[in-house]
């Protein structure tokens, strides 16, 4: 046998092309959708928004979480008869904060620990370990006393995320602007050359798959697809939690895009600064002051106040929205049928913080 | 090869119209572009790289790289040597960055990563084979073996002198030839 019969053995692979040919018909078919005039584009983004909207949450089962409670909007800054202080979480899991009073992991009987003076820090794919930040590196922390594993030293880092299988894992984060991977054990630290303008985000499951927004506003999903579109002023990336769906905010819009085609529907939202998606695949999000439930194309307050609503993390059991007041120096669940408040937020965490995950585990 | 020589302008015109309807928004003639070209793209990534996973990958990319592209396109250039310049390039690329992103797991870490390999058979027996020539050495066989590029094209594809082009022929065969004794 000579090497040309040799190379001409080498097996292609039929399933494989057919996933190609679906993603680059998708891409073909987005390429030419691109092209047609603006405004039938715009009419089209928006019928076909709530087709797409509509696929993210059919499987929700989440009724309304205070949809009383909508009709109270606080005429005062913060919620009235809030408790002094977290006596315990709402629902089970382990709930993640940090900021300039470092990283804390709470515990459903509200019990704190201090992991250390991280700014930034995001779970691991089990919940198993915590990945923090500093502006000088990174550090993998187990959660329950703070021991340190590895650590890695690097210049303005920002926006670890962890991501993997329970056997292959790696952190994506920005150093000075740029992305960079580091295995989960902390070794074979490598930048990847590219920018994102907002914190990556893997992709849930087993797929290796970091989705990021260049330099030049596309959303790329490394391996998969790069969007046809490039998007001014994104703001963040959040995965479904089955991996199926992408959504990128933007100061303007939400766009969700098919993991598998990187196909794009767009819902004209503005104002929205954080989203998260339920265990359930109920997608929430903040605007400006309040918290939206969407459906479909239909968007459902379902918790108002006068002041500005920062971050939103959904329990692990899909029935408590937490959310926090900075002005008034609170956090607020959002249950199906009540609102709880916390005050002293500060005092109790050494100083601002934010909402990093909440996870299953005691 | 001189046969492949003497067809190549045909497909090259077969090629270029189905570039130019493609370009005009017919997506049939896309179709048989990637049916055309991707078994080759495919496995040209597949020996590079040595990864049945990255090798989708790499071959996906670029077909999206030249839909991406394709308003672009010079139809007066033929499309294979475009894609499987960016095939060859990727698998390159990619295999520097594995080398540099090590994936080991550590026994007392429960969440570690894991080594990856997954490719079979003669993918991985010529893998093997060519295992201790560089990603760089390997594309030129892959480009020379597998896709039919003279020695000519493969230096202008890659922006490489004629000679080292040869020497990489040379040392990969010589490595085959010894592996296939």
């Amino acid at each position: 046998m000579n090497v040309k019969q040799l190379f001409e053995r080498v097996p292609s692979d039929r399933e494989a092309e057919e996933r190609a040919w679906m993603v680059v018909r998708a891409a073909y078919a987005e390429r030419e959708r691109v092209r047609v005039p603006v405004a039938r584009r715009r009419r089209l983004l928006l019928a076909g928004a709530g087709v797409a909207l509509a696929a993210a949450v059919a499987a929700a089962s989440f009724s309304s979480p205070g949809r009383a409670v909508v009709n109270a909007v606080r005429r005062t800054i913060g919620i009235s008869n809030a408790a002094p202080a977290l006596f315990k979480l709402p629902a089970p899991g382990r709930l993640l904060v940090s900021g300039s009073g470092g990283t804390w992991v709470v515990a459903p009987d509200g019990s704190k620990r201090r992991l250390g003076d991280y700014t930034q820090a995001a779970w691991s794919p089990h919940g198993l370990y915590v990945i923090g930040a500093t502006t000088d590196g990174l550090a993998a922390v187990e959660p329950s006393h703070g021991t340190v594993h590895w650590s890695l030293a690097r210049p303005d880092v920002l926006d670890p995320r962890w991501g993997g299988s329970r056997t292959d894992t790696h952190v994506a984060y920005l150093s000075k602007g740029r992305l960079r991977i580091v295995a989960g054990d902390g070794t074979g630290d490598a930048g990847i050359s590219a920018r994102s303008r907002v914190a990556p985000a893997w992709r849930p499951g087993n797929v290796r798959q970091l989705a990021f927004v260049g330099g030049d506003g596309r959303v790329r999903l490394l391996g998969a697809w790069r969007s046809a579109h490039r998007y001014a002023d994104p703001r963040l990336l959040v995965w479904s939690r089955d991996g199926s769906q992408l959504l990128l905010v933007t100061a303007r819009e939400l766009v969700l895009f098919s993991a598998r085609s990187g196909h794009a529907q767009t819902l004209h939202l503005r104002g929205v600064s954080a989203a998260a998606f339920s265990a359930q695949g109920q997608l929430a999000v903040v605007q400006r002051h309040a918290i939206l439930v969407l459906n479909g194309e239909q968007t459902r307050p379902v918790f108002t106040t006068r002041v500005a609503l920062r971050g939103l993390v959904w329990s692990p059991n899909g029935r408590w929205l937490l959310t926090s007041l900075p002005a008034a120096d609170q956090w607020v669940f959002v249950g199906r049928r009540s609102v709880l408040a916390v005050s002293h937020i500060a005092r109790q965490f050494g100083g601002a913080v934010s909402l990093d995950g909440w996870v299953p585990g005691a | 090869m001189e046969t492949a020589a003497l067809l190549r302008p045909e497909v090259d015109r077969r090629e270029a119209a189905l570039v130019r309807d493609a370009q005009r928004g017919s997506a049939r003639a896309l179709e048989q572009l990637f049916r055309l070209h991707w078994p080759r793209a495919y496995r040209a990534a597949l020996v590079v790289v040595n990864d049945s996973a990255a090798a989708e990958d790499i071959a996906q990319e670029s077909f999206l790289a030249a839909v991406r592209a394709l308003d672009r396109f010079d139809r007066r250039r033929p499309f294979g040597p475009w894609l499987h310049r960016i095939v060859v390039n990727r698998s390159i690329d990619w295999s520097r960055a594995r080398t540099l992103r090590r994936e080991l797991g550590g026994e007392s870490f429960p969440e570690p990563a894991a080594p990856e390999h997954e490719s079979g058979g003669r993918a991985e027996e010529l893998a093997t084979a060519l295992a201790d020539l560089g990603s760089e050495h390997r594309a030129v066989i892959v480009l020379r073996y597998l896709l039919d590029y003279t020695p000519g094209e493969i230096a202008a594809l890659l922006d490489l002198p004629r000679g080292t082009v040869n020497s990489r022929l040379r040392r990969g065969l010589d490595r085959l030839e010894e592996a296939l004794r």
